[in-house]
């Protein structure tokens, strides 16, 4: 066979979402790779100046769609930056419990979508399983299992249920198990090394280069976890080890991402206990009155700048799921955001796929590109 | 009681229809319909029909049993709604597959597209036509059904092949490739093993083959060719840790992408057809076929049909052995698999012939026993 290209997507199993990966083969090896983005745009940050700074939220949960919490952390943080608000204890350690949860969430999704990759069928319903109850617990405060609109400027919505940490913690000790039978079924298996061990090695240095961030830059050696290195909400008040590999492979990736999810297991409990014993309000006191419900169908009343605000801006950044978010607002003054504007790390990790691909086979694509996570929601935005 | 057999039970039905069709026919046409000849005839076809049957049904009740097993594996239930217990979901998937319509690419080669299938299931349709199921329930006197079978079984790349090319993919070309690739690299194995089955037992024939496990069953002098054998057979069958020509993942559907309607169900159907081949030829080859230990009691085998329900009961065991390799094994890589294929596989081989000639030499062995040929 000569060389030719293939259209890996828009619509191939491969994918994990709506995108183009180009490769160009030579028989069963990659000599180039072309990632195409933008299927899934809908423009949310041109949207966002368009509402209010609470119904922007809803649009958080449509970045990615199974870190919408994480999301939502994101943009709340640079908007209570911008808006000069500062939200009550209580609730910074809520949307901590939020973040990690969601991180394993999310993690355990992956988990099911990489096996998958790699053939393995029964760890794939597992994952799903145990994803479920982590989804039943957001449930359980928010009322919904995958668009949560959970977070407010200044705060969160409401308080959790009576009875929700207890529940949790079962959930966090059945979770610890299942994370031992993960790894028995993946690393106890001599296929799966022989699939994953050396497989898309981009080292450190490359990873810099390319602003690749999140587990594939952990797994190369470094340890540069943004909870640590620039906490925000209450991270400087609980304990965890950043989880790194060497290797920079595949296996590193799968093995930075399990322990991660052990690390969230960890600040999980603790921040279980500081709820149990600290009640108190979710919401800041002196909110802007413009900040509740919104008094205007949108459109209808444009921009209209309250003279009588303070104007800033706002930058957070925090560490995904998948790597690096960054959100950047601006507040001239009115009820509605000025400019939104996100880094999305995946977008980032997907357009190194070149520098990850090449020099390996066609069946190596699905696991690399699988260990790269890619959440084709935030990526287009 | 006379023992039934396949053709006495073809006859008796054939002669039934012939004489109740003939008591309401005028004298002329009775002496045509109950002549020796058209009996004989008629005898035949449903021989034939209740061979296609039989496999037919077999091969839907494998999938479901693979469903089930699969679901339990997975912590689900599989199939729960059509029928009892999901038994009829097959029917009811394979009924809307029927009504679907093939969606032929433009630039497809149209001879190749609708006869890669077709012949892909009918070549592997003829294999039960030999493969005997109890004593008696056979075609008959076939000296060498096994490689009659095995030949037939090893037609499959050629058709993939022709339906991958034709249907003018770059996933379906790609899976066409390695499948060829994949089944002549594991054909020379599977042959080892069946060579090592064949030096003990001395005969092609599948029934001398079935006699001679009377004292004891192949698997356990010649465990080294069973392993061979089933992961060969794993391959031939592109069962999941060696099912790269379809790997979803990258390859999305490998040399099937392209074909939908009836044609994907032919090669859904004969995918399993091909894993029950393989099971029925494992447990002809080393567990005995429809014989039973001797230490077993004598009502578990005297009652009627009792060979054939203990040989489905073996072979539904040995697909479950495969099912459950699916729910717990990641898939490997082409390269891999053919290194492994010659690196490993023929060594293992050809250690299992030559065990088989120990065994043949020793003729009776410590644990196991003789051979019945050597009398006792």
């Amino acid at each position: 066979m000569s060389e030719m290209w293939i259209n890996m997507g828009p619509q191939h199993p491969m994918t994990h979402g709506l995108w183009n990966l180009r490769v160009r083969i030579d028989g069963e090896l990659v000599v180039d790779a072309d990632p195409e983005m933008g299927y899934l745009h809908r423009g949310i940050e041109k949207i966002s100046e368009d509402r209010h700074y609470n119904e922007v939220v809803t649009l958080m949960d449509r970045t990615c769609y199974v870190a919408g919490l994480n999301w939502e952390h994101l943009y709340i943080l640079a908007s209570e930056q911008a808006l000069h608000i500062t939200p009550p204890e209580r609730a910074e350690y809520i949307r901590m419990m939020c973040a990690e949860f969601q991180r394993i969430g999310s993690h355990v999704m992956w988990y099911a979508a990489f096996v998958a990759d790699i053939g393995l069928l029964s760890p794939m319903l597992y994952g799903f399983r145990d994803r479920d109850l982590v989804l039943d617990l957001f449930q359980s405060f928010t009322g919904a299992r995958m668009t949560y609109e959970y977070m407010r400027v200044g705060g969160v919505r409401n308080d959790l249920p009576p009875g929700f940490t207890d529940q949790a913690r079962k959930v966090l000790d059945w979770l610890m198990d299942r994370f031992r039978d993960y790894d028995q079924l993946c690393l106890g298996s001599a296929i799966f090394h022989k699939r994953c061990d050396n497989l898309g090695v981009l080292k450190a240095n490359d990873c810099i280069a390319l602003g690749v961030t999140g587990p594939p830059l952990r797994s190369a050696g470094l340890k540069r976890d943004l909870r640590k290195d620039r906490p925000y909400s209450r991270y400087k008040e609980v304990d965890f080890d950043v989880a790194v590999a060497d290797g920079a492979d595949v296996t590193g990736r799968y093995l930075v991402r399990l322990e991660e999810m052990r690390q969230s297991v960890r600040i999980l409990r603790q921040v279980l206990d500081w709820l149990d014993h600290h009640p108190g309000p979710v919401m800041a006191d002196h909110l802007p009155r413009w900040l509740g419900a919104p008094y205007a169908p949108v459109g209808r009343e444009g921009y209209v700048l309250k003279r009588n605000y303070p104007k800033g801006v706002g930058f957070s950044s925090i560490e995904e799921p998948h790597g690096e978010a960054q959100a950047y607002v601006v507040n001239e003054g009115s009820e509605r955001p000025y400019r939104v504007k996100f880094r999305s790390p995946v977008f980032a990790n997907l357009s190194a796929s070149r520098n990850f691909l090449v020099g390996y086979r066609v069946a190596d694509i699905p696991p690399i590109m699988g260990s790269i996570d890619p959440c084709i929601g935030e990526v287009d935005r | 009681m006379s023992q039934a057999t396949l053709y006495s039970v073809s006859f008796d039905i054939s002669s039934a229809i012939a004489g109740a069709l003939g008591s309401v026919l005028p004298s002329g046409a009775r002496a045509v319909v109950t002549s020796s000849g058209v009996e004989t005839g008629f005898a035949v076809l449903i021989f034939g029909v209740n061979i296609l049957a039989a496999t037919m049904l077999n091969t839907i009740l494998l999938i479901w049993w693979e469903r089930k097993l699969l679901g339990r594996f997975m912590d689900r239930r599989g199939a729960m709604h059509v029928g009892f217990a999901g038994l009829l979901q097959n029917f009811a998937d394979g009924f809307k597959l029927f009504r679907k319509d093939t969606v032929k690419p433009r630039d497809a080669d149209g001879l190749g597209f609708y006869f890669g299938p077709t012949a892909y299931m009918i070549t592997s349709l003829v294999i039960f036509g030999v493969l005997p199921i109890s004593s008696g329930w056979d075609t008959g006197a076939l000296p060498l059904t096994l490689l009659l079978a095995l030949a037939i079984f090893s037609f499959a790349p050629l058709f993939i092949f022709v339906s991958a090319w034709s249907s003018n993919n770059k996933y379906s070309l790609m899976g066409g490739m390695r499948s060829a690739a994949q089944m002549i690299a594991y054909e020379v194995q599977l042959l080892l093993a069946v060579v090592a089955v064949v030096i003990v037992a001395g005969s092609f024939d599948l029934n001398t083959i079935v006699y001679e496990q009377q004292n004891y069953w192949f698997w356990g002098p010649l465990v080294v060719a069973l392993i061979v054998f089933v992961a060969a057979m794993l391959a031939e069958m592109e069962r999941i840790p060696f099912d790269l020509p379809e790997a979803e993942a990258e390859l999305v559907e490998g040399w099937n992408t392209e074909y939908g309607g009836m044609f994907f169900a032919f090669f859904m159907f004969t995918d399993y057809l091909r894993a029950l081949v393989g099971s029925v030829l494992v447990v002809l080859l080393f567990l005995g076929g429809w014989t039973l230990p001797t230490w077993v009691p004598s009502a578990a085998t005297s009652f009627p049909l009792a060979g054939i329900f203990w040989f489905m009961v073996k072979t539904y065991i040995v697909f479950g052995l495969f099912v459950w390799v699916r729910a717990s094994l990641p898939r490997v890589r082409t390269d891999q698999l053919l290194r492994v294929g010659w690196n490993r596989m023929i060594p293992l081989g050809l250690l299992s012939v030559f065990l088989a000639a120990v065994v043949v030499t020793a003729k009776c062995l410590p644990v196991f026993g003789c051979l019945p040929s050597v009398g006792t």
